[in-house]
């Protein structure tokens, strides 16, 4: 499976989900559970199956307006990539 | 400190219309009778919950074989657990795998025993294997994940790759290609169920060529099987260190297995709050961290990646519970492995094997 596009509309693949663990935000998935940080927590609210990868980028720079686009494109398509070959999120 | 648990395994009955020659069970099962009731399983869940777990895998026997499946789902949906429903798919029909993912089923993993029909039926003792091929594609239609699990071993390795064409067809998002671990009933039918080392050298060419060619569509998952591993498996993470598991009748135990090791005492969540279970109840102490550890392990640097390997397999293979895990190529009886290994290569064909099948408790 390649790289999300600019265009693909990432989500989270079926029976994967947010959930709590105490006061933290946690991916749950059938093998266990992924707790996120910063900007990989960002990047997966922004995936609701709607928004392309494109947009998402849009929003992330907005942001971190002095961020450089390309490097979070860059950053945001390795990250989904990973999670996709863990089945966590489909594109 | 001791960390909370991560995940529940509710072993909700021990009725089972399949009789599968490795099943996991205890060779004493718990009988209808015994078992907890609706209720009793609704507050362990909650109990767990308020624990931090945060995964329940509803097993068994076959968990369908509860009536008040859709209740115990539901319940654990209600407290924030996510469910897992570990079946052979006996007794799921649409209209039931509807209502279940309806109030809140995350994932089913669904066994297999094969990909050729008479060789599958012939493992489960049953003929199951139609219904589960039709049931795959039912499960697929709905929006929840859908894992299939395949137990392979001698008698049916040297088909793998027809397997994994054939669970690819059945479109699960992750594959679990399960080496038979010899516990309980595939412990009596070992010499017939344990692989050759050509075998697995094969399995895994196999599984890495596929895990490559699947990449980013079905996740394949495969661990070498501990008897021709060097080092023995992390059992269960550690002795009471992730995981809880329930039987059927509320009695709870740090793995599947525990039940063989003797002078054991399991508490009862009838009698006491499953907390005090997990932080004070001897069964979980006696193997928790490192002061049982013997030599070589307590002086071993790898004691915090396996926990000194698995209890329940030290005293089934010694005698002794504190021993060190003999399939450890350390371990001062891993001759017992390596005999079991030469008995196993010099098995005859399928023809000869006579099973002991897994009987359905009253």
């Amino acid at each position: 499976m390649a790289r999300p596009l600019g265009s693909s509309q990432p989500r989270f693949a079926p029976g994967c989900r947010w959930g709590k663990q105490g006061d933290d935000q946690v991916v749950l998935f059938p093998e266990g559970m992924i707790r996120l940080q910063g900007t990989g927590q960002s990047v997966l609210e922004l995936c609701d199956g709607e928004r392309t990868v494109e947009e998402i980028v849009g929003v992330l720079a907005g942001r971190f307006n002095s961020a450089d686009p390309a490097k979070i494109r860059e950053d945001v398509t390795a990250f989904l990539e990973a999670l996709q070959q863990k089945r966590i999120v489909d594109y | 400190m001791i960390p909370n648990p991560l995940a529940l395994i509710a072993e909700i009955t021990h009725r089972c219309p399949l009789h599968c020659v490795y099943c996991s069970n205890p060779l004493q099962m718990a009988g209808a009778k015994e078992e907890l009731a609706t209720g009793g399983w609704l507050r362990v869940f909650q109990e767990a919950a308020r624990l931090g777990i945060l995964h329940l895998h509803l097993t068994g026997g076959e968990p369908l074989a509860r009536l008040d499946l859709k209740e115990l789902v539901a319940g654990a949906h209600a407290c924030g657990l996510y469910s897992n429903l570990i079946t052979s798919g006996i007794g799921l029909s649409e209209t039931r795998l509807k209502e279940i993912v309806e109030v809140g089923l995350d994932h089913i993993q669904l066994s297999f025993q094969d990909a050729r029909e008479g060789p599958a039926n012939w493992i489960a003792g049953a003929k199951a294997h139609a219904h589960k091929v039709a049931l795959a594609a039912t499960i697929r239609r709905f929006p929840i994940a859908f894992t299939v699990n395949l137990v392979v071993h001698r008698q049916n390795l040297d088909c793998l790759e027809e397997m994994i064409t054939f669970i690819e067809q059945l479109q699960p998002e992750r594959v679990e290609i399960a080496h038979a671990q010899y516990y309980g009933w595939a412990l009596k039918n070992r010499d017939s169920l344990m692989p050759t080392r050509e075998q697995l050298d094969n399995c895994l060419r196999i599984v890495e060529a596929a895990q490559q060619r699947l990449s980013g569509t079905m996740r394949i998952d495969c661990v070498v099987p501990d008897y021709y591993a060097r080092y023995p498996k992390a059992c269960m993470g550690g002795w009471g260190r992730r995981l809880m598991l329930i039987d059927p009748a509320g009695r709870v135990l740090p793995c599947h297995a525990a039940g063989v090791i003797p002078g054991m005492q399991f508490d009862n969540v009838l009698e006491h709050p499953l907390e005090w279970i997990w932080t004070d109840s001897s069964a979980f102490q006696r193997f928790r961290g490192e002061d049982w550890m013997p030599d070589p392990c307590r002086s071993c640097d790898r004691r915090s990646e396996d926990f000194g390997g698995c209890r329940c397999q030290a005293f089934l293979l010694t005698g002794d519970a504190s021993a060190t895990d003999p399939t450890c190529s350390l371990a001062p009886m891993h001759n017992v492995v390596e005999n079991a290994r030469l008995q196993a290569a010099g098995q005859g064909s399928a023809s000869e094997v006579v099973w002991l099948y897994r009987p359905n408790p009253e």
